[in-house]
């Protein structure tokens, strides 16, 4: 369970300012699944990216599973991360090295310093469980490959795979399919989803193409200027919704909407 | 105070002026003079025809003061590397927020780096003795200079993106540093390595010079005896070991780092 009491967090630039997130209080049950949605720089990156503590909120503070991210030391707050599964817009691969190595990235948390030098000496265990995350991805066959010459596609399961790696409870997924084409935008949302309610993990992911919303979220969180505007069951979500959301346009089909 | 202010030709002739009053300057310093040049040709013709034929009575021996030169090259490169890895963590920017560490691990580098290999020589031998391990010793200790900084500064631009994403599997700073960093800087760090390892082989080549050993020492002392013949033999055997050493590295490094074409 994810819970965020007064969350603030601004931008500090030499030229000025920029408030991310204003006062957001939200709740997330086990095994929901999330989708934040809303125009660029309106705070669902750093949202995520603060439920993990990958950026310092100025003010707030976050719960996960009862325990207080914001206000642990460093031990506690890896250990924490080590429950939080990360998948980014632009992969974060390591492209050099092989798809297993990035994997068995997923597995640092559960390993003492001297084990990870090199990646045969990481335990059994660990590779049975990274490999069973790449056949789940459907990468199975691509152990040894580089991740540099995969497509964008099969490099965001590298990704999902190292996040599976984690045995993580809550997937976080910072606009996974952006740099995606269409039909792949699919595929790898369906994977996701689907690993998701198999395994019973809670996933926030973020994003744009709006016939995915109502496919993919069970709840919808609408952002603006860093403030929580809509919160309510796809159902629910409106043509007057999106528009407060996202502002008035005449290019809802940019949006992949195809009808209300 | 009036300000000089010049316009148009006066401006061009004036900078034109100040450009030849620096060539003068350092050129009258230095002593450059074409005709002493042209004057000293026929002294180099006699003194690079007294090296001919060279002298291969010694071959033997100068070979194996190769070896020990290289000996030399391999231990230094590869100590001031081992040396300069750890500390280069320390004086990057993105992974050592403490300013104070950080400069100091600089400075440390920078010492080390700007005093030269020679000098360098000069310390460890009246610290050691005669022999190639103050040789050693000082080709380290300027390699652990110039190795730390190129290491740092190739630390200072790994994609900090890829960190996030090893952070936020719950890593600790260490394993981001090996799981992370280091796969990201590793042909980098490679190509330096290989890079120092044939410029000592030349370095360590003068540090004979001051009595720490190797093939460098063959050849002041048959410079000093004027035995000019065995000099060229031994100037054709240096050539030679830096050119294998560099296709020895260009090998090592396509087997190691494999370099994407550019179709």
């Amino acid at each position: 369970m994810i819970k965020i009491e007064n969350l603030s967090h601004t931008y500090k630039n030499k030229n000025g300012d920029r408030v991310a997130l204003k006062n957001i209080n939200l709740q997330i049950e086990k095994g929901e699944s999330v989708v934040f949605i809303g125009s660029s720089g309106s705070g669902k990156s750093t949202l995520l990216k603060a439920i993990n503590r990958l950026i310092e909120p100025s003010s707030g503070k976050i719960w996960i599973n009862g325990e207080d991210i914001l206000d642990s030391p460093i031990k506690k707050v890896c250990q924490i991360r080590g429950k939080i599964g990360m998948i980014f817009q632009n992969f974060n691969l390591l492209e050099r090295e092989t798809v297993f190595a990035n994997a068995l990235n997923g597995r640092l948390r559960y390993n003492k310093n001297f084990n990870i030098v090199l990646n045969r000496f990481f335990p059994q265990d660990d590779v049975a469980i990274v490999e069973n995350s790449l056949e789940m991805v459907g990468l199975a066959d691509y152990h040894n490959d580089r991740v540099v010459d995969l497509s964008g596609g099969q490099k965001q399961r590298v990704a999902i795979a190292r996040a599976l790696s984690q045995n993580p409870e809550i997937i976080l997924a910072d606009e996974p399919v952006s740099n995606l084409d269409p039909k792949l935008m699919k595929e790898i949302m369906d994977l996701l989803t689907n690993i998701c309610l198999k395994k019973g993990l809670t996933l926030l992911v973020s994003l744009h193409f709006l016939d995915f919303i109502k496919k993919y979220g069970s709840r919808i969180i609408g952002m603006k200027n860093g403030e929580i505007v809509f919160d309510g069951c796809s159902a629910d979500l409106t043509e007057k919704d999106l528009i407060n959301i996202y502002g008035e346009t005449e290019d809802w089909h940019l949006y992949g909407k195809t009808g209300f | 105070m009036a300000k000089l202010v010049f316009k148009g030709r006066y401006r061009k002739l004036f900078i034109g002026l100040l450009i030849v009053g620096i060539y003068y300057w350092a050129v009258s310093g230095t002593g450059t003079n074409p005709v002493n040049f042209i004057e000293g040709i026929p002294f180099m013709v006699d003194f690079v025809s007294r090296m001919f034929p060279p002298d291969i009575s010694n071959l033997g021996k100068f070979l194996l003061k190769t070896l020990e030169t290289l000996q030399m090259a391999i231990v230094g490169s590869t100590l001031g590397a081992l040396i300069a890895l750890p500390l280069s963590f320390l004086a990057a920017r993105n992974v050592m927020p403490n300013k104070f560490v950080y400069h100091a691990v600089r400075g440390i580098f920078d010492t080390c780096r700007g005093i030269n290999e020679i000098v360098w020589g000069l310390i460890f031998v009246s610290m050691v003795g005669l022999g190639p391990f103050p040789g050693v010793l000082a080709l380290a200790a300027h390699v652990t200079g110039a190795l730390g900084r190129y290491f740092s500064e190739a630390i200072e631009t790994v994609d900090s993106e890829i960190i996030k994403a090893i952070v936020s599997t719950g890593a600790n700073k260490f394993q981001v540093i090996v799981r992370g960093i280091l796969p990201q800087v590793k042909p980098l760090f490679i190509n330096y390595v290989f890079y120092y390892l044939e410029n000592n082989f030349r370095a360590a080549t003068v540090l004979g010079l001051v009595g720490a050993g190797g093939i460098g020492m063959e050849l002041i002392t048959s410079m000093r005896l004027f035995r000019n013949q065995e000099v060229l033999t031994i100037l054709i055997i240096m050539v030679l070991g830096v050119v294998a050493i560099d296709r020895f590295s260009a090998y090592v490094r396509k087997k190691i780092i494999r370099i994407e074409r550019l179709e």
